[in-house]
């Protein structure tokens, strides 16, 4: 009976922690298409936003991409040109790169590197009573704290992953072209991935980076508004922002990729 | 002529991170007229500001600003409402990821949508009124704490606010720093009608003559 309360009690609480997360996604996508209504200093917050996860994360996503594309892309040319099956290189990066480890690397980096400055950001001014002098200013701390965060988060995974499947392409041809694999012409190589590129693959790669990227904002912004009046609470706020967001991005992942494709 | 601020009747009970509680408080501000509230020794955290900006949930009673209980204001409301008081806070009083200037002006670019040079003109000039000088560059936690105060000041006064909440706003001042302050505000209580609640826990100020008091 005990055990079974537990559950009970368990269930309740994840269903609970998830209709939140909905919300909050919810309400910063209700703002976000309203944007005549944000006031200047909101859009200020998002473009420091998009500053910090999108344009200051750029050189790291490239650097990483560029790795992928040697590792991955030119193991692949050079694979299948020993077999014979080079019309299958566009197919099989589409499928490697553009529909899983694009948006999935790119995610993790960005969970790492900006959700966890973000959960700790905001835990520390919840601590310090910095949200309460925002009410009592009459600002509203959803409009100007959680809907740039959410919305900048989503539109520079959006954009990273973009950039790392372009430079983990380009790098994975140019090392082919330098280490004198057998890669063909460039207009061939192309060819190829744009051929192999369906509608679905689009939708895909528009589901996998942008909703994870809205899910971890909201995830980062409730786990770092949630805590109480205590300095050591914030590493633990920050803790669970990480784990929660990558749970959240792998089960998304994984339910795009059975509605896309199966 | 209507009340800027009006309690009625308001309890509220001690509870953290309030230090005393309100028990049947009751009073009407109009507009120009300055209440000075000589809070209980040893620096207690009061809720009357809170309560005052309508963020507090009361036990009992009615607290009505510029014709409106809050409690009838939706959130929308009552977060615009806010926008129309200036405020020196004893606790919590800058966000610290924005510069001093960006912090001054926040509220004035957030409710009335002003252009932020010309945000940020008006609050020099409130800066050489109140004798701060120049606003200071960078974030709060490089500057000092008694400019951080002067600049507290400036902040609250921005735009034509209908209200002035001041939280001991000239503590561990000089006089004359203090002095170019009390002349800033009453020019406002004369020009502008601005009510002032002033809570203050020290004797001299009930009886300082500059001050005005009304009650």
């Amino acid at each position: 009976m005990k055990m079974l309360r537990s559950i009970g009690k368990w269930t309740v609480r994840q269903a609970q922690g998830l209709s939140r997360l909905l919300a909050v996604a919810w309400s910063a996508l209700a703002a976000a298409v309203r944007p005549q209504f944000w006031p200047s200093p909101v859009r200020n917050v998002l473009a420091r936003q998009i500053l910090f996860t999108g344009y200051e994360a750029s050189r790291f996503i490239s650097l990483i991409a560029v790795l992928v594309g040697l590792a991955v892309v030119l193991q692949a040319q050079v694979a299948l040109a020993k077999l014979g099956q080079s019309s299958l290189l566009g197919p099989i990066l589409v499928m490697v790169i553009i529909r899983e480890i694009g948006p999935l690397l790119t995610n993790f980096i960005v969970i790492g590197r900006s959700g966890t400055a973000m959960t700790t950001e905001l835990a520390n001014m919840k601590v310090n009573g910095e949200v309460e002098l925002l009410d009592a200013q009459g600002l509203d701390p959803f409009l100007y704290l959680v809907l740039p965060r959410v919305l900048g988060a989503a539109l520079s995974i959006f954009c990273l992953t973009v950039i790392f499947i372009t430079v983990s392409f380009l790098s994975g041809f140019f090392s082919g072209m330098l280490l004198g694999a057998n890669t063909g012409n460039p207009e061939a190589f192309i060819r190829s991935i744009f051929g192999a590129v369906s509608k679905a693959d689009v939708f895909n790669l528009i589901l996998k980076s942008f909703v994870p990227g809205l899910l971890m904002g909201s995830i980062c912004c409730i786990e770092g508004l949630s805590v109480g009046a205590a300095i050591t609470e914030v590493p633990q706020a920050a803790t669970r922002a990480v784990v929660k967001s990558t749970a959240a991005l792998f089960i998304t992942s994984a339910l795009v990729s059975l509605v896309t494709y199966l | 002529m209507s009340a800027v601020l009006e309690f009625r009747d308001v309890s509220f009970a001690e509870q953290p991170p309030y230090e005393c509680g309100l028990n049947a408080v009751s009073f009407s501000l109009a507009p120009g007229e300055l209440l000075l509230v000589r809070a209980p020794e040893g620096r207690p955290v009061t809720p009357l500001a809170d309560a005052a900006s309508g963020l507090l949930n009361l036990a009992a009673g009615e607290i009505i600003f510029d014709n409106k209980p809050w409690s009838a204001r939706s959130a929308g409301e009552a977060a615009s409402s806010r926008g129309l008081i200036g405020r020196v806070f004893e606790r919590s009083d800058w966000l610290s990821n924005l510069d001093v200037d960006e912090n001054i002006t926040l509220a004035q670019r957030y409710h009335m949508r002003r252009d932020p040079a010309e945000a940020l003109e008006e609050a020099r000039a409130l800066a050489r009124e109140v004798g701060v000088g120049e606003i200071p560059p960078g974030r709060p936690a490089r500057v000092e704490r008694i400019t951080l105060l002067k600049l507290q000041w400036v902040r609250a006064l921005m735009g034509r606010p209908k209200l002035l909440l001041l939280e001991r706003p000239i503590s561990d001042l000089s006089s004359a720093d203090a002095a170019a302050f009390v002349a800033a505000v009453n020019r406002r209580r004369e020009r502008d009608g601005v009510g002032v609640l002033w809570i203050t826990d020290s004797h001299e100020m009930t009886n300082d003559s500059a001050l005005r008091p009304t009650r």
